[in-house]
């Protein structure tokens, strides 16, 4: 691999601009993170627009960040106030908030602080050594082999959904939908444009992505405003934790780190998985398994470097392959696009700088992470206090704002309202927008490259057998869409049976 | 830094125009601002356009250029903007990009303006179209790729940058020219197209020099013939169709329109800003620095140019129409 991409996207993080980026990004993250009620990928498609005028990697720096201040702030509303700031949080609560009952605020916050960077900076690292080796085998990557990852990413979707799987394939259905609008690729006609120049080219997936993630997230803080206001336990001792307590608690955050990477890797998973999934492993280890959940500080740290290592696994597909995993990651993915690049394979080699750019903002975000974090998880308590009405306003503006700031035309914004509204409709009928998201990124890519590989391969859908890529990521979607249904359980029972005999 | 240098470029740019208002020989008659409607993206090869040129015709005109970005539907919502719903008193023009601007109409009936709604005012760049092929390809001459197309037709792929963008038509022309056919692959873009023929995932790809020029240099791709009038002066060995016997100039340009209708001596002037530019050596030197290949045509011969492709566009459009 070409080492001097990788330096390019280093000395471009290294400018004052882009370190201020950072350092805003990371802030901006930890309040976000902090407010029950707003999620990390809402505040990701908020800022997203506002990144357009902003330098690629500047850009590019402040997104990350964002997301790995919004992965530590989380923690900050399940210790103080017993809710999760957002979802990958919630195991922090068992022993977070115990421990601020116990006055010991501080030392719960100063341990999470320093899992979250452990876990993230040991991810970034990760990333920085798995994307080239990816890398390397992109050229091999074509329309077939990117109509198989297409069609992987796209059984991932099942999965995605909170809850009901019909839910899910509903909502990624209508992804699939959404994103046949505008022109076609190989014929040059526009489909279900209804003569409206301003469909020619496509609904922008950062327009759904506003309207779904932030509107009706506003409308619900709305409903909720007249609930009372929670209190928030008071920090009265001192942040940094000693030496000897991380001492003893590194191995615990070591393996969850590694839990949150891979956990991170598998598209589909995120977060909320790795925190549990950590948390369950360090009560395992654990020699005193009676105090988890009284207040054990490894219940605190173990799910608090699981969901920040989760930001660099998951970041691994999106950025070799361009399949985001997340919902958070299709924004960054979205990111990316704006700039005019294509997500896919050619990522690296063709904007390599860029991607290197967003691999070392990742790295740095982290060491932003702890500057800031150490400075302001006490302001961050003054967040949690402002009135949701106010919170709300702030983000419909914000959202107007964003839409308009897309093409510089007020049909995004009429467009964004509208998915918005369906998005609050979505919400209350318990549909998660995330597998709409998928769908919308991913119908385009399978779409192209299914009709490229069909004028490539002269009309024989044979060619899709003659990749050996191909064959095996078509190969284990099948077996994720069967794993899902009946036919897996009627296939394994023979030999369930015979290892229960055995 | 892209933003400290637009940042820096716009106080320049404003400084000289406050500077030059007064000494510049001719005040532009339209007013001080001028408005460029841009049909794509800020920081696109449009914008390159506009970032390299207006620095220059500030200085020659006296005049604040504002650069207006409306993307979408291949710059055609920019387009519609210009040609039906702008004011016709020369203080709004725009970045016309051919053969886009012809073939978004040719192909789409929902797209109403019209090269006659337009008052050209001058090309300035072309990128000349090329052909290129992976560096361990069978292909090493434009001959044999011709040879293989005769032998299998409609076997060979080439890829394109998108059906409607000029790669396409380019083929479309090869094919007329040369009476072949190839497998025309559209992909998104010049830069999918040649990472395609790069892992020989297609046999040729149509691209445009300035894509595709760093990725010869480096031994990544082969060039088999250059689509333009004569051959490149930084791609010396590689030859023109027009030598190989096929009479196909082709190529991405960019440059300045105005709606139809405007007052002559607004007309006059643009058109005298952008014939000096042929001569100046700063700007010249500027371009190379940005590896633009300055291919300056104004007014009449521009609108020449328009009508010449809409002429040779909409005949090949309709001739693939008709065997759909």
């Amino acid at each position: 691999m070409d080492t001097s991409i990788v330096m390019t996207g280093l000395t471009n993080v290294f400018t004052f601009y882009n370190i201020a980026a950072i350092l805003g990004g990371t802030l901006l993250g930890i309040f976000v993170g902090a407010m029950p009620g707003l999620s990390a990928t809402m505040a990701l498609a908020l800022l997203l627009p506002l990144t357009f005028s902003m330098d690629t990697a500047t850009g590019l720096s402040m997104l990350a960040s964002l997301y790995v201040g919004a992965s530590y702030g989380g923690s900050i509303a399940a210790i103080l106030l017993r809710t999760p700031g957002t979802p990958s949080a919630a195991a922090t609560v068992l022993d977070g908030f115990p421990m601020s009952q116990q006055g010991q605020a501080g030392k719960a916050l100063g341990i999470s602080l320093f899992a979250s960077f452990i876990g993230g900076s040991i991810s970034g690292f990760a990333l920085l050594l798995a994307a080239p080796l990816l890398g390397s085998i992109v050229v091999e990557f074509g329309p077939i082999e990117l109509f198989a990852i297409a069609v992987l990413g796209i059984t991932i979707i099942g999965s995605l959904a909170q809850g009901s799987v019909v839910n899910g394939l509903f909502s990624g259905m209508i992804g699939l939908l959404v994103s046949t609008v505008g022109m076609d690729l190989t014929t040059g006609t526009p489909r279900m444009a209804f003569d409206n120049i301003n469909l020619f080219s496509g609904i922008s997936f950062t327009v759904a992505l506003i309207g779904l993630f932030s509107i009706p997230q506003a409308l619900s803080l709305v409903e909720n405003s007249n609930a009372p206001a929670k209190v928030a336990s008071r920090i009265t001792d001192r942040l940094i934790p000693k030496w000897g307590e991380l001492k003893a608690l590194m191995p615990n955050i070591l393996r969850s780190s590694g839990i949150g990477v891979i956990v991170g890797l598998i598209p589909g998973t995120g977060g909320d998985t790795a925190s549990w999934f950590a948390y369950n492993e360090a009560k395992r280890f654990a020699k005193d398994k009676s105090r988890f959940g009284n207040g054990d500080p490894a219940g605190v740290a173990a799910p608090e470097s699981a969901n920040n290592a989760v930001v660099g696994g998951a970041l691994i597909p999106t950025i070799a392959l361009g399949i985001p995993g997340s919902s958070a990651t299709a924004i960054l993915l979205g990111a990316l696009m704006v700039q005019g690049i294509l997500p896919g394979p050619n990522l690296l080699i063709d904007y390599g700088d860029v991607t290197y750019t967003l691999i070392w903002a990742v790295v740095f975000a982290n060491l932003g992470l702890l500057v800031v974090g150490l400075m302001f998880t006490k302001a961050s308590v003054m967040v949690t206090r402002i009135p949701d009405g106010f919170i709300a306003c702030a983000i419909i503006a914000l959202c107007i704002i964003g839409a308009y700031a897309i093409n510089n035309s007020l049909f995004e914004v009429g467009l964004m309202l509208g998915f918005g509204l369906f998005g609050y409709w979505l919400s209350k009928a318990g549909v998660s927008p995330a597998p709409m998201v998928i769908g919308l990124i991913l119908g385009p890519v399978m779409e192209n490259s299914f009709q490229q590989s069909m004028l490539i391969g002269g009309g024989e859908y044979s060619i899709f057998l003659s990749s050996p890529i191909a064959v095996v990521l078509l190969g284990i979607a099948v077996l994720s869409i069967l794993q899902a249904t009946p036919f897996f359980r009627w296939v394994l029972a023979p030999f369930r049976r015979r290892s229960q005999m055995a | 830094m892209k933003t400290n240098k637009k940042m820096f470029a716009t106080i320049l740019t404003a400084a000289i125009a406050s500077a030059f208002s007064y000494a510049a020989q001719a005040e532009y008659v339209a007013g001080d601002d001028v408005t460029v409607l841009q049909g794509f993206k800020a920081g696109g090869g449009s914008d390159v356009l506009a970032q390299l040129a207006q620095p220059y015709l500030t200085k020659k005109l006296g005049v604040n250029f504002v650069n207006e970005y409306i993307p979408g539907a291949t710059g055609a919502i920019a387009w519609t903007r210009l040609a039906r719903q702008s004011k016709k008193d020369g203080t709004i023009i725009s970045i016309t990009n051919t053969p886009m601007l012809m073939t978004n109409y040719i192909m789409n009936d929902a797209i109403t303006y019209n090269i006659k709604d337009l008052t050209p005012i001058a090309n300035v760049v072309t990128d000349p179209g090329i052909a290129v092929v992976a560096k361990d390809s069978p292909y090493n001459t434009i001959e044999d790729l011709f040879a293989a197309a005769k032998q299998k037709p409609g076997r060979v792929t080439v890829g394109n940058s998108g059906v409607g963008g000029d790669d396409y038509f380019t083929t479309l022309l090869v094919e007329r020219a040369s009476g072949l056919s190839f497998q025309k692959v559209p992909f998104q873009g010049d830069g999918p197209s040649a990472t395609a023929a790069m892992g020989n995932k297609i046999d040729v790809s149509f691209n445009n020099v300035g894509t595709v020029y760093s990725q010869i240099k480096s031994g990544n791709l082969k060039a088999l013939a250059v689509f333009s009038e004569q051959r490149v002066e930084d791609l010396p060995d590689v030859p023109t169709l027009k030598e190989k016997g096929i009479d196909v100039v082709a190529g991405s340009s960019r440059g300045y329109s105005a709606p139809a209708g405007i007052p002559e001596e607004a007309r006059k002037q643009l058109i005298a800003a952008f014939e000096s530019l042929k001569t100046d050596q700063a700007f010249l030197a500027d371009a190379k620095k940005r590896a633009l290949n300055i291919d300056i045509v104004t007014g009449d011969d521009y609108a020449k140019m328009f009508q010449d492709m809409e002429t040779e566009f909409q005949g090949i459009w309709d001739d693939v129409s008709a065997k759909q």
